[in-house]
Formats: C-alpha cells, sequence, structure tokens
C-alpha cells in the first residue's frame, strides 16, 4: 500500500493519547457525579422509570471503560518509559489540538460573514480565505475556489432552494435589486 | 406480487429516478475520493434530503451509500491507495495486477464482484425483509430492547483490538441520547440550564460535526504528496467473465457478506476479514492471495458491496439500524413520519417496494458509469487533500445552519467536528458513538415498556421464550469473545479499526 501520507500510518504518541484519555475519564466522572443535580425530578413510578437510570447506565459504563484505556496506558508507559524525544513530540502533539481550533474560528467568522454579507460573497470570501490559509497558493487554485462557489450557488441555491436570511449589506440595495440578491445569492 | 409491482410503478416518477443517477455518480465519485467517502457525503447531503419525497430522499442517500462501495476499488487499484478500510485488500490484492500492466483486469474483476455481491445483496432484501417484519410482528418491547442491546453489543465486538474505545464510544453515545427533556416525567436531563439542550442533541449536526467537518479538519492539517495515477492497461472485459471461474468464491463471499450485513453492528470490514479467511483456506490458489490472487478482489468487493443493501433488513424490518450510514438513514424517516418496523409493510408498502427497485436498478446504473467515465473517477482521487478539507467545510455550512437556521446547532457541530478530529487522530472509533445515541431512545423506552408491564421485574427478559434466546445468545457471544481476546491478547497498534 501507498504510505506517502505519513499521518495515515504514524501511531499516536503515548503521552498524548494518555492526557487524551486522562481528560474523557474526568469528565465521564464528573459527569457521573453530576448525575444527581442534572437529572432531579419529583418522578414517583418504579425504580425503571427513574430519569437517572438511563444516564447513570450509560456514564458508568463509559467512566469504567476510560478508565480501563487509562490503567492500560499508564500500565504500556511503566513498562516502557518514555524518553525525551517522546516527551517533546507529546508537547507538540498537544499544541497540534490547537490547529482544527483555528479552522473552527474561521468556520464561526464564515458564519457570522453570512448574516452580514450574504451567502454567496461569504462563500466566496470564506473558500478563498482558506484555500491561501491551507497553503495552496497557485491561481489555479484560487480559479478552483471560484468553481467551488459557483458550484453550491447552483447546486443549493438554484437547485435545491436552500434558504438563507436576508444580510444587513443587501438593506442597501432597492427593493427590487434586494429580491432578486435574497432569493438567489 | 402487486407489492411489488407498485414499487416498479415508483420508478417512474422522475424526482425518483433523478435521484437514483445523481446518487450512484456521486457515490461513485465520493468513493473515488480518498477522504470524501459515503459517511461524509451522506452526512452533508442528508438536511437537504428533509425536503424531498421519503422514497426521492431515500434514493439519493442510497446511491451515495451503494455507489461509495463500488468507487472506492478506483482508488484502491489505481493509486495504491484504499479510501477507506474496506478497501484495504483490493489495494493489496490489485498491486501485483498493475505491476503486470492488468489494470483494466483488475478493475474489471472489482466492478464485476461488486456488482454480483450488490444484486444479491437486493434480492436477499427484497427475500428477507418481510418474513423477518412478519416474526417481529410478534415482538413485543422486552424484544425490541433485546435487539437495541445486541446492535450495541454487535457495534462493540466488531470493533477489533478496539473493543474498549468502542464501549466508550457506545456509552459516549447513550449519554447523549438522554441529554433534554426526559418523556415520561418532562425531567430536564444534563441541560445544565442551556435552552438549546432542552430539545436534546439534534442528530444532523452532531453527524455533520463528527463525520464530515473533523474529516475536513483532517484533510486540512494532513502533510504527504499524493501518488501518481496509474495508465489503464490491459482489457477492460478480462475481469467481468472470470470472476465466475470462482463461484464458491464469488457467491460465498456475498452469502456471507449478506449475513453480515443483516447483523447488527459487523459491517463491511469484519464480514471482509471473515471471507477473506475462509476463502484462502477453501482456495486451491490459497497460496497466491496476498499476492495478486483474482479471488483476493472478488472475496473483498463481493463482501464490500452485498453488505449496504443487507444492512436495510434490519432497519426496515425492525427499525434497528446495524451501523453508521443506516442510522444516518433512519433520520430521514423519522422527519417523514416513516416508522421503520413490521407496520411499515401495511402503512408504506408502495415506499418499501419502491426502495427494493430502485436499489436494485442502482446497481445497473453504477456499473454502466463505471465502464464510461472510469479513467475520468480515477482522476477526481487524485484532488488535493487541503482543498477537499476546503470544500468538506464550506459544504457543512448548508446541513449545519440551513436545515434549522439555528446558531446553537453550529456550535454543537463545532463541538463534535473537534471532538471528531480527536479522536481521529487517536484511532478511536466514531461510528459506536451515532449508533448510541440512535439506539439510546429505542432501548430505554422499550426497556421502560417492558419493565413497566412487568412492575420492575427483570426476569421479563428471560420467561419471554424470544427474548430469552436474545439473552443467552448475547451472553454466550460476550464469553466467546472474551475468552478469546484473553487468549490472544496483542498490542493495540498492531489492530485496524473498521469505521476510519
Amino acid at each position: 500500500m501507498n504510505d506517502a501520507d505519513p499521518d495515515a500510518t504514524a501511531a499516536p504518541n503515548r503521552l498524548e493519547s494518555l492526557a487524551l484519555t486522562l481528560i474523557f475519564t474526568l469528565v465521564s466522572g464528573g459527569l457521573l457525579a453530576a448525575i444527581d443535580i442534572a437529572t432531579r425530578s419529583n418522578a414517583r413510578g418504579g425504580w425503571w422509570t427513574q430519569p437517572w437510570l438511563m444516564p447513570g447506565i450509560a456514564l458508568t459504563i463509559l467512566a469504567c471503560a476510560n478508565a480501563i484505556t487509562l490503567w492500560r496506558e499508564v500500565a504500556d508507559l511503566r513498562r516502557t518509559p518514555p524518553d525525551a524525544a517522546e516527551r517533546a513530540a507529546a508537547r507538540a502533539a498537544i499544541l497540534g489540538w490547537l490547529r482544527p481550533v483555528e479552522y473552527l474560528g474561521w468556520f464561526g467568522a464564515y458564519l457570522w460573514a453570512i448574516q452580514h454579507l450574504g451567502y454567496a460573497l461569504a462563500t466566496l470570501a470564506f473558500v478563498l480565505f482558506l484555500i491561501w490559509r491551507a497553503g495552496l497558493w497557485s491561481p489555479r487554485w484560487a480559479l478552483a475556489g471560484v468553481g467551488l462557489c459557483v458550484f453550491m450557488m447552483l447546486v443549493f441555491r438554484v437547485g435545491l432552494g436552500v434558504w438563507m436570511p436576508a444580510p444587513d449589506l443587501y438593506d442597501m440595495f432597492p427593493q427590487a435589486v434586494r429580491t432578486v440578491l435574497i432569493r438567489w445569492f | 406480487m402487486e407489492f411489488l409491482w407498485t414499487g416498479l410503478m415508483q420508478l417512474g416518477d422522475p424526482s425518483v429516478a433523478l435521484a437514483m443517477v445523481v446518487g450512484a455518480i456521486l457515490g461513485v465519485i465520493a468513493g473515488a475520493i480518498p477522504g470524501a467517502g459515503a459517511a461524509v457525503t451522506i452526512s452533508i447531503l442528508l438536511p437537504t434530503t428533509f425536503a424531498m419525497e421519503p422514497l426521492t430522499g431515500m434514493t439519493l442517500l442510497l446511491g451515495v451509500y451503494c455507489g461509495s462501495a463500488y468507487g472506492s476499488a478506483i482508488p484502491a487499484i489505481m493509486i495504491n491507495t484504499p479510501g477507506s478500510p474496506v478497501a484495504v485488500l483490493t489495494a493489496m490484492e490489485a498491486r501485483p495486477f498493475v505491476l503486470r500492466g492488468e489494470t483494466r483486469r483488475a478493475l474489471s474483476l472489482a466492478y464485476s464482484s461488486s456488482f454480483v455481491g450488490g444484486v444479491l445483496a437486493v434480492l436477499a432484501l427484497m427475500l428477507l425483509t418481510l418474513p423477518l417484519a412478519n416474526v417481529a410482528k410478534h415482538f413485543g418491547s422486552a424484544e425490541f430492547a433485546m435487539l437495541a442491546l445486541a446492535a450495541l453489543v454487535l457495534v462493540v465486538i466488531g470493533h477489533q483490538g478496539r473493543r474498549v474505545e468502542a464501549a466508550a464510544a457506545m456509552a459516549f453515545g447513550l449519554f447523549l441520547a438522554t441529554v433534554g427533556i426526559e418523556t415520561a416525567f418532562s425531567t430536564q436531563r444534563y441541560t445544565f440550564g442551556v435552552p438549546s439542550l432542552i430539545g436534546g442533541i439534534p442528530l444532523v449536526p452532531m453527524v455533520i460535526g463528527l463525520f464530515a467537518m473533523s474529516e475536513a479538519l483532517v484533510q486540512l492539517t494532513a502533510r504527504g504528496a499524493t501518488p501518481p495515477i496509474v495508465q489503464l492497461k490491459g482489457r477492460f472485459f478480462d475481469g467481468f467473465a472470470e470472476v465466475f471461474r470462482y463461484p464458491r468464491t464469488l457467491f460465498g463471499s456475498s452469502a456471507i457478506g449478506i449475513l453480515c450485513g443483516i447483523m447488527p453492528g459487523v459491517g463491511e470490514f469484519l464480514a471482509q476479514q471473515v471471507n477473506y479467511v475462509w476463502a484462502r483456506k477453501l482456495s486451491p490458489e490459497g497460496h497466491l492471495f496476498g499476492k495478486g490472487a483474482p479471488e483476493g478482489i472478488i472475496v473483498s468487493e463481493a463482501t464490500n458491496n452485498s453488505v449496504p443493501p443487507a444492512a436495510l433488513i434490519p432497519m426496515l424490518a425492525l427499525g434497528i439500524p446495524g451501523e453508521e450510514l443506516t442510522a444516518m438513514m433512519l433520520a430521514v424517516f423519522l422527519v417523514h413520519n416513516v416508522i421503520p418496523g413490521p407496520d411499515l409493510f401495511l402503512t408504506r408498502p408502495e415506499f418499501v417496494a419502491g426502495l427494493y427497485w430502485t436499489l436494485l436498478v442502482m446497481n445497473f446504473i453504477i456499473i454502466v458509469f463505471l465502464l464510461l467515465a472510469t479513467g475520468l473517477i480515477a482522476k477526481a482521487a487524485l484532488v488535493n487533500k487541503r482543498f477537499l478539507g476546503v470544500a468538506i467545510l464550506t459544504l457543512s455550512l448548508i446541513g449545519t445552519y440551513a436545515s434549522n437556521y439555528n446558531f446553537a446547532d453550529v456550535g454543537i457541530a463545532m463541538a463534535f467536528a473537534f471532538l471528531g478530529f480527536i479522536l481521529r487522530q487517536h484511532r478511536w472509533p466514531l461510528t459506536p458513538i451515532l449508533l448510541g445515541l440512535v439506539m439510546g431512545p429505542i432501548l430505554e423506552g422499550r426497556m421502560r415498556q417492558a419493565l413497566g408491564g412487568a412492575n420492575g421485574d427483570l426476569t421479563i427478559f428471560v420467561t419471554r421464550p424470544i427474548s430469552a434466546v436474545m439473552v443467552a445468545a448475547l451472553a454466550l457471544l460476550i464469553v466467546l469473545t472474551v475468552r478469546a481476546n484473553w487468549k490472544a491478547r496483542k498490542p493495540r497498534t498492531e489492530c485496524q479499526i473498521n469505521d476510519q
């Protein structure tokens, strides 16, 4: 098989996995501890009707499974302790969790822009910016981005008639133009 | 007969016919693009199908589902890059064919065995769904609760090497299903006073976040170059007739694929592994497996394509989705107030029969499309990963925001996108989360009904014969799995998972 993509084959860093499992264990334990407050009710039925029952079962399984994973990872690290390189790689990997946060931030900005600039303009700006941010800098990619936007407009706005709220920008146009913009862009 | 005739009439509806063609083509292309695939495409398309007629919407999604199973063979063979775990065996077996200059033979072997597997599975769907639904008419709440439990247990067991993580993911999905207002006493559970959580975790934003947006984030942050495409060499029709030289492998793989498709939680990957092992043992050319055996490609592709239609059998007959894609499709049913289960054949026979025919015809559309456009589709497989990420992320907005026009839904999708990204990076399975979310209300509701009827007596599950058999089978399965696990323990990093 092709192994050109290192991301597809690299095993996760053990310390990074441990950090993740620890977070999961703490969150599931915290949710389980809060069950009384989070499912408080005046239910007067049998035990099987109590609102805490299902979340209680689910969270118990979740907490136990996380604890088992954590125990296995700790045992593995005890057997073969991490060296300095693995620790450094773990720090870099945990910092790498911020990479998707950046893209999600741009996604949030895109959403904000839709309400103010309209779907067409916001999508064009978002796609071109993201293409540039992803390191695709040649004009060919910009053209592909414009093509993607046109495709999306044709499929979703024209073809499927997906409705989008009228943005602030369209208020600047005469009513007839505004109606056309709201319908198609 | 009249039932099937009613379904055949549905094909005359232009919107259904169009959905068949568009779904099939879209599915093949999505399957051929590593990183796109059926889960991403279906999750993005899901909200747009809510405005369609149920049969049209389902046809579109099923087209993507079936088409992607065919399309995944193209990058596996032509660029030796499996777009999904189910194409790994095809990539491995096809490599020697490509090196020998027999790319077209490998492709036609894959197409032909996919076609046979797909058509046989649709025939099984036509023959088995109604009898199963008739049996299910005798089911009570205890039996349905046990079926839901069985689906959850099987999905965990199906994640060999990652079962503890799969159990955690499934439990997380079950927990998510409980968030919001509980129906019996209108108690708020885990809403923490947040108004947008009162209605529960919405399925569509969660699906888009977990499956599509997280994939986009993986692609946007990925490194690595795309390998060059292989030139099409050899004669295209070489493999079409060749598959019938191995009838035992072809029909056996299809039959086991169908069986695994019917069993909730098993899926294509596990079915392939099972088939590959027995086919290698029984074949006189078993020594060639892994070194470019035609039978290896046949096993992989016939199994891969027989599972999707078969997975619809438990969903239509029992209302139990067996894997993530049928779980997504369940949303289309529920939005249109089409309740899958034994009564569906009485209330909407034209819908069920229409699904049968569209699935059957779809296989023919796909094979024609593949014969005409393989060279072009292969180029789609080379799309830049980061550009693909941009496209998926942009398309995701349509689903998350435009389905409900609710900003909270977008927030939920973004949260699940981040979670999905982290879980993918650490090879935690995602499918059990979705199945837990979908099956949670069914399990809780049915258990309450069963226990309510028995005044809280848990023996209700073992005193009813069908339920008792299910409990015994589940217990046996769990014991055997734990025992087998104990005997053959191996490092988790060596194991593969079946849904990422």
